[in-house]
């Protein structure tokens, strides 16, 4: 059992504790000392990415959900930023660059992934396949089918899965937003005449990249190579490195990525949609340039039983005109329906991370989720580069008709990364 | 083949960056414009896709913004038209100026392009890429989104390459789900860099191969930490493939090697994965 400060990690101490008596029920007030979490209680942390969002999502979503927590790794391709880990969490946080050493170590129970997203599907299937569990920073990902094999190496292993938005709690609290999703989720409307219209919140003319970056020298603590990852290995520019990776395609994709997945995860929760995409997405933009990303003026998605999403950027081209916002009312259902909603018990509360540990169920912002939420921001990317309506097939997750859009939904990887 | 005046004048009329580099200022003229200017371009023909890549520039030895923008929106108009003759014209005439003495950084951006409107008729000049071990993972890529005839090229390429440029083709292979690849996974199972390893385990899982799931076993069995995690899902993700195929008592020998030798409390999420597909199975 390896000692940390003084103290175990909450894995080590169940690895201890199984080896010496499987059917042993701790408390968990033994072993804490005054004023500290037991270590059956305290979660070992590994942090990947230790630039501005590092560290964000084990204060948001273990520590302010009442769990406990200990930095045990940080990683980072830069070690300029590595060594702020040390600074920031202890002295007990051992240092990496190279994000395989510290998926290996076998006393971490949590990943933290808050590195640029173009890397966030590989970390995650890849602490999946550790038998970590996962908080992962949005946009869950880069482009649709990282999404899907997230998904299925996370429910593969019955890892929790959480998402770094929590719009959804706030949904839950809504006496309208309960009574929306209990209509949606009875079935009883057949065509949804709901439209919700996001409109701004979106900052469109800052995410716009550089679009003719001039190669410059790479900086000595900086790995760029493996920084780029599975995305295109291009001339160093430190723009497209820190905060403004965002206006890139090849890390993230502006700012409907950078967002959406805030606005979306709520939306979807209230509208029933965690299972499923929309199937007809509009967008009116300015023509895509390769890889940076550029202004944009709306989206509009349809779901298959009507329900259409427009995320409207409100900074940039002509205004969304087409359709007015529309809340689903119980006035929607005959009478019949009506009082069968009304008897419907109100869905179970999200569940935090936290508890999703130790229950072993689904977090709120679960994996399917989650991937379902960054879709709609992918679609709406896809329209947007391709400057064209597309169709698409949520069960099978491809774009219809249209190879080009195809080829945005699966991209291939650079060596050695794949999905 | 050198741009003529007219192509130039044509690419000229592109928007000029806003004084920090990006298009931040692409109003609503200027995006009509554009929307104007490409059928412009694209009457061009072959003259203009040839004019265009001779006008591109090596990162760093000055700008091709214009010509490289210009090129990428026929490339995406190309694939929206409804007429596979414009689109595959366009790919061939792309795909005509790649080798020779044109810079690498060109030619990788010319396989960009291909990636995106490319189809069977580039398979071949990104066969002869995949030769090249500066182009050969990009062409790999291209060759994989393209998918249609591209399995022949890998395959026909591996004999011919090595370190970096194996792997891609094997991955490729991998990644295209090539039965006829399945000999290659096997014996790359067995290959001195764990990486190759990695990518046949993947192959052999992607494939479904039940011939080689002993193998598989085996090295999965024989590894640690990185390689063991990557190969010990390839087991996982092999017996999950047999079950779809209906080869159910290949899954359960799987499942059941996972079940029995994954004891430790590291691998206890292979072991409950392997235990639920089995009560799932039976």
């Amino acid at each position: 059992m390896s000692a940390l400060n003084g103290r175990v990690s909450r894995r080590t101490f169940l690895e201890g504790a199984a080896a010496a008596a499987a059917f042993t029920i701790v408390p968990r007030s033994v072993l804490g000392g005054p004023g500290e979490a037991p270590p059956s209680e305290t979660f070992a942390v590994g942090l990947i990415g230790c630039g501005g969002q590092g560290g964000e999502d084990v204060e948001s979503y273990i520590k302010n959900a009442g769990g406990s927590y200990r930095m045990l790794a940080a990683c980072d391709v830069d070690k300029g930023r590595l060594a702020g880990a040390k600074k920031k969490f202890g002295d007990q946080v051992e240092l990496y660059t190279d994000f395989r050493r510290l998926i290996e170590r076998k006393d971490i129970d949590i990943v933290s992934v808050a590195t640029p997203p173009h890397w966030h599907a590989l970390l995650c299937i890849a602490a999946a396949q550790a038998g970590k569990d996962i908080l992962c920073e949005k946009p869950m990902t880069r482009f649709i089918a990282e999404g899907r094999a997230v998904v299925t190496t996370v429910k593969r292993y019955g890892r929790v899965f959480q998402i770094g938005t929590s719009g959804r709690f706030g949904a839950y609290k809504s006496t309208a937003g309960r009574t929306i999703h209990k209509i949606m989720r009875s079935g009883l409307l057949k065509n949804c005449p709901a439209v919700h219209i996001h409109k701004g919140g979106f900052p469109v003319k800052q995410y716009c990249g550089l679009v003719d970056p001039q190669p410059q020298a790479v900086p000595a603590s900086l790995d760029w190579d493996l920084y780029c990852g599975p995305s295109p290995l291009r001339p160093y520019h430190p723009h497209r490195f820190g905060w403004s990776h965002r206006y890139y395609w090849d890390y993230e994709g502006g700012s409907l990525a950078d967002f959406a997945q805030h606005y979306m995860d709520p939306l979807q929760w209230t509208y029933g949609k965690d299972d499923t995409s929309p199937v007809e997405i509009e967008s009116c933009a300015a023509p895509a340039h390769p890889e940076a990303c550029g202004v944009w003026a709306w989206a509009e998605l349809k779901y298959a039983d009507g329900f259409t999403i427009v995320l409207d950027g409100n900074e940039w081209g002509p205004r969304y005109d087409r359709k007015a916002p529309r809340q689903v009312q119980l006035g929607d259902l005959d009478e019949q329906g009506r009082k069968k909603v009304e008897a419907m018990p109100d869905p179970d509360p999200p569940r935090t991370f936290v508890e999703a540990v130790k229950t072993r169920k689904e977090s709120a912002g679960h994996v399917e989720a989650a991937h379902r939420a960054v879709t709609i921001a992918h679609l709406a990317n896809i329209s947007i580069r391709l400057g064209r309506k597309i169709r698409y097939d949520p069960v099978k997750e491809v774009v219809i008709g249209d190879e080009a859009a195809n080829r945005l939904v699966y991209q291939p990887m650079r060596e050695p990364w794949h999905l | 083949m050198p741009a003529s005046e007219e192509l130039k004048a044509l690419v000229a009329q592109l928007p000029d960056p806003d004084k920090n580099g990006t298009y931040v200022n692409m109003d609503q003229e200027r995006t009509e414009k554009i929307g104007k200017l490409i059928p412009d371009l694209l009457k061009g023909g072959r003259d203009t896709v040839l004019g265009l890549i001779d006008m591109l520039v090596e990162p760093g030895k000055g700008s091709d913004l214009k010509p490289h923008f210009a090129l990428h929106l026929l490339a995406v108009h190309v694939t929206g038209l409804g007429d596979d003759k414009a689109r595959a014209d366009f790919a061939a005439a792309a795909a005509s100026q790649m080798g020779g003495d044109r810079p690498k950084a060109v030619q990788k951006y010319l396989i960009e392009e291909l990636r995106i409107a490319g189809g069977k008729e580039v398979a071949g000049p990104l066969g002869k890429a995949l030769l090249d071990p500066e182009l050969c993972d990009d062409a790999a890529g291209a060759l994989a989104a393209i998918r249609d005839g591209a399995a022949e090229q890998l395959l026909a390429a591996l004999p011919n390459v090595r370190g970096r440029s194996r792997l891609s083709v094997i991955k490729k292979l991998a990644v295209l789900r090539c039965q006829e690849a399945a000999g290659v996974f096997r014996q790359a199972l067995g290959d001195a860099d764990a990486d190759i390893r990695i990518a046949a385990a993947w192959g052999i899982a992607r494939i479904a191969d039940a011939s080689a799931a002993d193998a598989l076993l085996k090295a999965a069995d024989a590894h640690q930490d990185w390689e063991r995690f990557n190969e010990n899902d390839a087991c996982v993700a092999l017996a999950e493939g047999l079950l779809a195929r209906g080869k159910k008592a290949e899954a359960v020998a799987i499942y059941t090697h996972l079940e029995k030798t994954r004891t430790g409390l590291s691998e206890r999420h292979i072991r409950e994965a392997a235990a639920r597909a089995l009560a799932s199975a039976r």
